[in-house]
């Protein structure tokens, strides 16, 4: 290091998606150490749950691997799941933080036989795929979640099963009892890389998300596209397990709105437009109809727009519609005025997808504590810590990266400050 | 380096001792192979397994460690030994988890078996054949790092750069640092809240900062002229008028900006030059900075406005792409015009699409508030109007009308062009920028490969995964950033700077440590090669898909390991066979495929080799271990660093041994291409197709050999995949070479 | 027809929460929402688009405005917060002000000659002479024949109590108090106009 004081010092990174992956392995590779804090049992974040990126469409688990791959080898980088900052003390180049370690019940040793789960016989809505199937108590989020040690719901260690399943671990790696643990550390730089979460489509009144079985969100839509998701990939519609070939995208379902979140979400326009492939790559003959105010597809992303726009079966109408109905065939009937024609329409389709924008973890269940940020009416972090990707503004998977490398550099000058 | 004493140790946990033949197992290791000691252990990744190995490292029994359990993706942490050799055997996912062996199948225990015992023998041959790499260092490596281009992005990087420690060297081709930041009036709120007003230009106290840093050597007037070397010893000529300097970098940033796109080439219908009341958004920008927004005619104030937005922009015909920011940039600039005549202001914005993300959203409000008129529609004509100003004819979209402007001033909203020189061998041509010619070259790079940057796909910008590693170009050690790398407005060029300036901070330190950088960041190894070997085809150079190396007056080939990815695509590349990896090679994998057993004839168990990826393929098998799926026990896999490093002689040995078949599993490529080396899937793709002749020398069916792409989800098909390739091969004789 | 921003800055000015025009961005869900839509040849948005426009004409000759039944669904569901019922009223009102509206337009003749006078004299609605004096503005002949088109309606209203057949007479309590706040509204309109 040019630093050998500044070498010795550690950065925390908060959330363990593409943007906290991103800054953890960028300064451990510049040769500081890195403590990742994630809260979920697996690291991957949101991106984790996509079926592909726009607009290579392909998928985020090479990325991903890649990333951990990187974290595997480096010595530099302490990772800690299921874990959250519950207190932040000092100022940049010097803060004490207090972080609260929820139990896994089971630990590292865990070799990921399957034995535990094979025998389990409680079943929960399953979180990684918003609840659209059901999955083992103790688990693994899907064949390629790293860390690949499993995890047992709370709720579940509880249960005198979970003893007998703990029983049957041949690395001993189950362990019922585990209780939650708080440990301090002392670092030089505190970067906030909480994400984001869909917006709670139910909040929509007009669009009847909760109400119609087959008005979905484009978060659910992520999952019934991958292979790995509650359909193993066949785009279905949730009430009879129909084929949809008629799907209809609406944008800005819940940004740019002031009853809503009044930002625009940034991503939506472009990830409407990949999930559109997924629907007309699937069935030949299906139709697809984006609902939208502007098509938002910034900078060099305006190929895939055109790439889009040369599909005659995919048809854009500018409108945000006012309502949804239900017909008596159980399809969505999307209303609304066409701005460009003028016309009313009442146009029914078997899937409608919502495109649900993004709102901060940091406003809502990953703040940061102790007055350490300053933020915005919206509750993204502008200030304070350092903050990465979506937790500073709606950014899509390139500019988290971009954002999350450049908060390493600044997380690398508290350090040098402080050395 | 002493001898080497290889351990081999076997888990018999999640299940493989029960399923396979420990004693076979061991007899395999020990009396086959060779290898001194040979232990097993119920739970080899539990303390007490750990602490055996680590027993036998500390006794100095062993110095080389084979891992016979799981994939070499599980356990990292616990199988982290301080040795130099290593390798794991997959027993586990890629054998026992894939093969569906019933009870009392006596058949398919013993195919199970031989695939563990072949797996074992290519692990023992693979630590064999490794060597330990010797990092490539340098004793007079430089860890200072160039900038390139002293506008926003640059002053940004320099700083950034200075401020970790670091020193930099700041080159600026004009006589003031600011770039096109200088000419700007006032900035907008990209990332401060309310996100609502206007700023004062900073620019000025940006450059003092940078002025005033010692770490920062800064050259005006000059520009490089040369760069030589490899990171860690860049050598730059850096030229000006009076004088010219040697000087050594060991990373480069590019920050070179953008250029407008040329007014004079837009669509006639935008007006451009048909009255002098026809201004680019640049021009419009001066005339606010230097106070009076007034009728470029005859000097009347402006207070009617109109703003095209888009002008050559999103049209195939001139920019294809959207330059991002030139909507608010617009925007802004209707807020010129209102605060300077108030009430009596006229403002109208002409869109396609109004792209205001993120926070920007309450901007666009703003804009209106104050009485911005947004009308979405195109422009069709523009005349001088002889009272002045200008008459635009627009196509109101919205209350579908054609209308007319009558204004005293339309400003175009002309896009961004990078100013980095790209390379492309398939479109060298300037398509689509409004460029008369290619832009000279920015660093005037001596590789083989050429002078510039290459770029991705179609688009020209130079870089090579821009989703999940946006700054990686194809020429390590040097990264672009700010509106040079991607159009991009203010706060994003100074959060790329940024992030470039730490990527570039990070390569001089691996350099220091001579280590490779991403994708295989950490990786010790790199490529040498047998000079009496070489026959000067220049494969090697052509190839390499980052510029690695270059020619030596003679046509040999000059290696710069500090550029190498470490990627071993010219190890595929090289006809002769004389370049390898200490720890990777030709001979390593032709031992190793000559090692693999294959059953006579009569027996009936075709052998199919797999060349599989080791990026996503690999990965990919894995995944396909968990899910359970069954596949043929008939195969066996070798994964290779890259499906780059492709040797046709591999074909050969496989069918030579009496192989039915080869299935090559590589990433996906073309356009959206997903190679981590960018052009390794490719190249071997190419140099397959040349595959028919070694089969037609050997009389072989040319479809005993199959490249399929794979990717990191395709677990699911996988079985599918190798399914349909084993019963083609079946549907054939047997390979007649069993045997010999 | 040129742009020109004239109106609408009038319209800002003058029309009642007029300004929150400039905030419209276009989206249609106004028009989406609107339950009378099939019977406007404008959605809202449209017509703040043709404010925008300058096309003065247009909008204040227009019937649109008139008929908005104040349900509230468009204001309820605008991203951009524009009160658009209460824009829309303005509009009907501003355009009253300015003289420009077509006399023969119904709801204005209803608003303006029926309603308001109804409402005035009393202090309250006076059903029956207000519904006699609907049908029979345009003469007797027209007003039979609009009250027995409407005969149905009528005598279900008269079972259900919901119409009263007999005039209200004489003055509500009050009414002196009434017709103060009635001038004092008149006083502040015109200084608010005066102001703009």
């Amino acid at each position: 290091m040019a630093d050998a004081h500044a070498a010795g010092q550690t950065i925390l990174v908060v959330g363990g998606g593409i943007s906290g992956l991103t800054t953890a392995v960028e300064a451990a590779e510049t040769g500081y150490n890195v403590l990742l804090v994630e809260k979920d049992p697996q690291l991957g974040g949101r991106v984790a749950q996509h079926n592909k990126y726009f607009p290579k469409l392909c998928s985020p688990v090479c990325g991903l691997e890649i990333n951990f791959q990187r974290i595997k080898n480096n010595p530099r980088i302490r990772y800690l799941t299921l874990s959250e900052v519950e207190e932040i003390q000092g100022s940049e180049g010097n803060y004490t933080v207090r972080i609260r370690k929820n139990p896994r019940f089971v630990t590292e040793a865990c070799t990921g036989c399957g034995d535990c789960a094979a025998v389990c016989t409680t079943e929960v809505a399953d979180p990684f795929n918003f609840g659209l199937n059901k999955v083992k108590a103790i688990r693994n989020n899907h064949a390629m979640a790293f860390p690949s040690w499993y995890y047992m719901d709370p709720a579940y260690a509880k249960t005198d099963e979970a003893k007998q399943v703990a029983k049957i671990c041949p690395a001993g790696a189950i362990q019922p009892d585990m209780e939650a643990s708080v440990i301090e550390e002392q670092v030089a730089a505190v970067v906030w890389a909480t994400g984001w979460k869909p917006y709670d489509a139910e909040k929509i009144l007009p669009y009847g998300f909760g109400q119609y079985a087959n008005v979905t969100t484009n978060m659910r839509f992520e999952r019934l596209a991958s292979v790995y998701g509650p359909t193993g990939g066949k785009i279905i519609r949730p009430s009879d397990g129909k084929e949809a070939k008629s799907v209809a995208f609406i944008q800005c379902a819940g940004s740019r709105d002031h009853n809503y979140l009044p930002f625009c979400s940034r991503v939506c326009c472009l990830a409407s437009m990949k999930q559109a492939t997924y629907v007309r790559d699937q069935y030949p003959d299906s139709k697809v109809t984006v609902f939208y105010i502007d098509l938002r597809a910034m900078d060099r992303y305006e190929s895939f727009l055109q790439k889009t726009r040369e599909d005659a079966n995919i048809s854009w109408i500018k409108s945000k519609p006012a309502r949804i109905e239900e017909d008596a065939n159980g399809n969505p009937v999307v209303i609304g005025e066409n701005t460009l024609t003028g016309e009313r329409y009442a146009m029914p389709f078997d899937l409608v997808v919502l495109a649900t924008g993004m709102e901060p973890h940091s406003a809502v269940d990953a703040k940061v504590p102790s007055d350490q940020a300053s933020h915005d009416e919206y509750g993204f972090v502008t200030g304070g810590v350092l903050a990465a990707g979506c937790a500073a503004a709606p950014t899509d998977v390139a500019s988290s990266v971009q954002s999350a490398t450049a908060m390493a550099m600044k997380a690398i000058h508290a350090a040098v400050k402080r050395g | 380096m002493e001898p080497k004493k290889i351990g081999c140790y076997i888990c018999t946990g999640c299940g493989i001792g029960d399923a396979l033949d420990l004693k076979a197992l061991k007899a395999i290791a020990s009396k086959e192979q060779k290898i001194p000691v040979v232990k097993d252990h119920a739970l080899l990744c539990g303390a007490e397994g750990v602490a055996m190995i680590q027993k036998d490292l500390d006794e100095g029994a062993v110095n080389a460690v084979i891992i016979a359990a799981c994939s070499h993706r599980e356990k990292s942490a616990e199988f982290r030994f301080d040795i130099d050799l290593m390798d794991r055997v997959d027993l586990r996912d890629k054998c026992l988890w894939v093969q569906d062996v019933k009870d009392g199948d006596e058949t398919a225990e013993e195919d199970r078996q031989m695939m563990a015992e072949d797996y074992l023998r290519l692990g023992s041959i693979k630590i064999k054949k490794m060597n330990v790499p010797d990092p490539f260092l340098h004793s007079e490596g430089s860890k200072d790092v160039l900038v390139v281009g002293g506008g926003l992005a640059g002053l940004t990087a320099a700083r950034d750069i200075a401020k970790a420690g670091y020193q930099a060297v700041l080159v600026e081709k004009s006589d003031v640092l600011g770039g096109k930041m200088n000419a700007m009036f006032k900035v907008t709120p990209d990332n401060k809240p309310p996100y609502r007003d206007l700023a004062d230009n900073f620019i000025g106290s940006l450059i003092s900062e940078v002025e005033a840093d010692n770490r920062i050597k800064i050259f005006k007037n000059a520009t490089v002229t040369k760069t030589s070397g490899q990171p860690g010893q860049f050598d730059l000529i850096i030229k000006n008028a009076t004088s010219t300097k040697e000087v050594r970098v060991g990373s480069i940033v590019v920050t070179t900006g953008f250029d407008l796109y040329d007014p004079t080439k837009l669509p006639s219908s935008l007006g451009y030059g048909a009255s002098p009341d026809v201004v680019t958004s640049a021009e419009f920008e001066k005339m606010a900075k230097e106070g009076k927004i007034v009728r470029k005619s005859d000097g009347q104030p402006a207070k009617r406005v109109a703003f095209a937005l888009c002008a050559g922009q999103r049209d195939k015909e001139h920019l294809d792409y959207c330059s991002g920011a030139c909507c608010i940039y617009s925007m802004k600039q209707a807020l010129y015009v209102i605060d300077q005549y108030g009430a009596d202001a006229s403002t109208y914005l002409v869109y396609q699409e109004i792209r205001t993300p993120g926070q920007m959203e309450d901007f666009y409000r703003k804009v209106q508030e104050e009485g911005g008129v947004f009308i979405k529609g195109d422009v069709t004509a523009v005349a001088g109007n002889p009272k002045g100003g200008v008459v635009v004819k627009v196509n109101d979209h919205l209350i579908r009308a054609h209308e007319s402007l009558d204004v005293d001033l339309l400003v175009l909203a002309t896009g961004m062009v990078s100013t980095v020189d790209t390379l492309d061998p398939n479109s060298p041509s300037p398509v689509g920028t409004g460029r008369d010619e290619l832009p000279g070259s920015i660093l005037n790079l001596q590789y083989r490969q050429g002078p510039s940057l290459p770029r991705l796909g179609t688009n020209d910008f130079p870089d090579s995964h821009f989703i999940c590693f946006p700054y990686e170009t194809r020429r390590t050690g040097i990264y672009v950033a700010g509106p040079a790398r991607r159009p991009m407005g203010i706060a994003a060029t100074m959060t790329d700077a940024s992030g470039a300036a730490l990527k570039a901070i990070q390569a001089v330190e691996a350099v220091a440590l001579g280590v490779g950088v991403h994708p295989r960041s950490g990786d010790l190894s790199f490529p040498s090669y047998r000079a009496e070997g070489c026959t000067q085809c220049k494969r090697c150079t052509e190839e390499c898909p980052f510029g690695a190396i270059n020619e030596d007056d003679k046509g040999n080939p000059l290696f710069n390991p500090a550029r190498c990815r470490r990627c071993s695509t010219c190890m595929g590349a090289c006809p002769q066979k004389i370049i390898s990896f200490a720890n990777y090679s030709v001979d390593m994998i032709s031992t190793m495929i000559k090692e693999i057993e294959i059953p006579e004839e009569d027996e009936e168990k075709p052998r199919i080799l797999v060349f599989a990826c080791t990026n996503d393929a690999v990965p990919a098998l894995d995944m396909m271990g968990r899910l359970r799926s069954p596949i043929s026990p008939y195969i066996r896999i070798i994964p290779l660093r890259c499906m780059g490093s492709l040797s046709l002689v591999w074909i050969a040995d496989a069918m030579s041994k009496g192989f039915d078949g080869v299935l090559l599993m590589g990433c996906r490529h073309g356009d959206n291409y997903q190679c981590h080396n960018v052009r390794g899937s490719a190249l071997a793709e190419i140099r397959l197709s040349k595959v028919s002749e070694t089969l037609q020398r050997l009389k072989l069916e040319s479809n005993r050999v199959k490249m399929v792409e794979v990717n990191i989800m395709d677990a699911e098909t996988l079985p599918g995949v190798i399914g349909d390739f084993v019963e083609q091969i079946s549907n054939l004789n047997p390979n007649p070479y069993k045997g010999f | 027809m040129a742009y020109d921003l004239s109106f609408a800055k009038d319209v800002y000015n003058k029309s009642e929460m007029g300004h929150w025009i400039k905030m419209c961005m276009q989206c249609g869900v106004c028009a989406g929402s609107c339950p009378l839509r099939a019977h406007w040849q404008h959605s809202p948005r449209q017509l703040f688009q043709m404010v925008r426009a300058g096309k003065r004409d247009e909008v204040l000759k227009s019937s649109d405005m008139w008929m908005c039944t104040s349900c509230y669904n468009c204001i309820v569901r605008c991203p951009r917060e524009l009160p658009i019922t209460h824009i829309i009223h303005g509009l009907a009102r501003y355009a009253e002000t300015e003289k420009a509206v077509d006399p023969m337009q119904p709801t204005r003749r209803f608003a303006v000659e029926v309603f308001w006078k109804n409402i005035t004299a009393t202090g309250r609605v006076g059903e029956a002479m207000l519904t006699m004096r609907l049908y029979f503005q345009d003469g007797i002949g027209a007003g039979i024949q609009r009250g027995l088109e409407m005969r149905d309606s009528a005598l279900g209203m008269l079972k259900t109590r919901r119409l009263n057949p007999i005039p209200f007479r004489g003055k509500i309590k009050g009414y002196d108090g009434f017709t103060k706040m009635l001038a004092k509204a008149a006083e502040l309109e015109a200084k608010l106009e005066n102001k703009a």
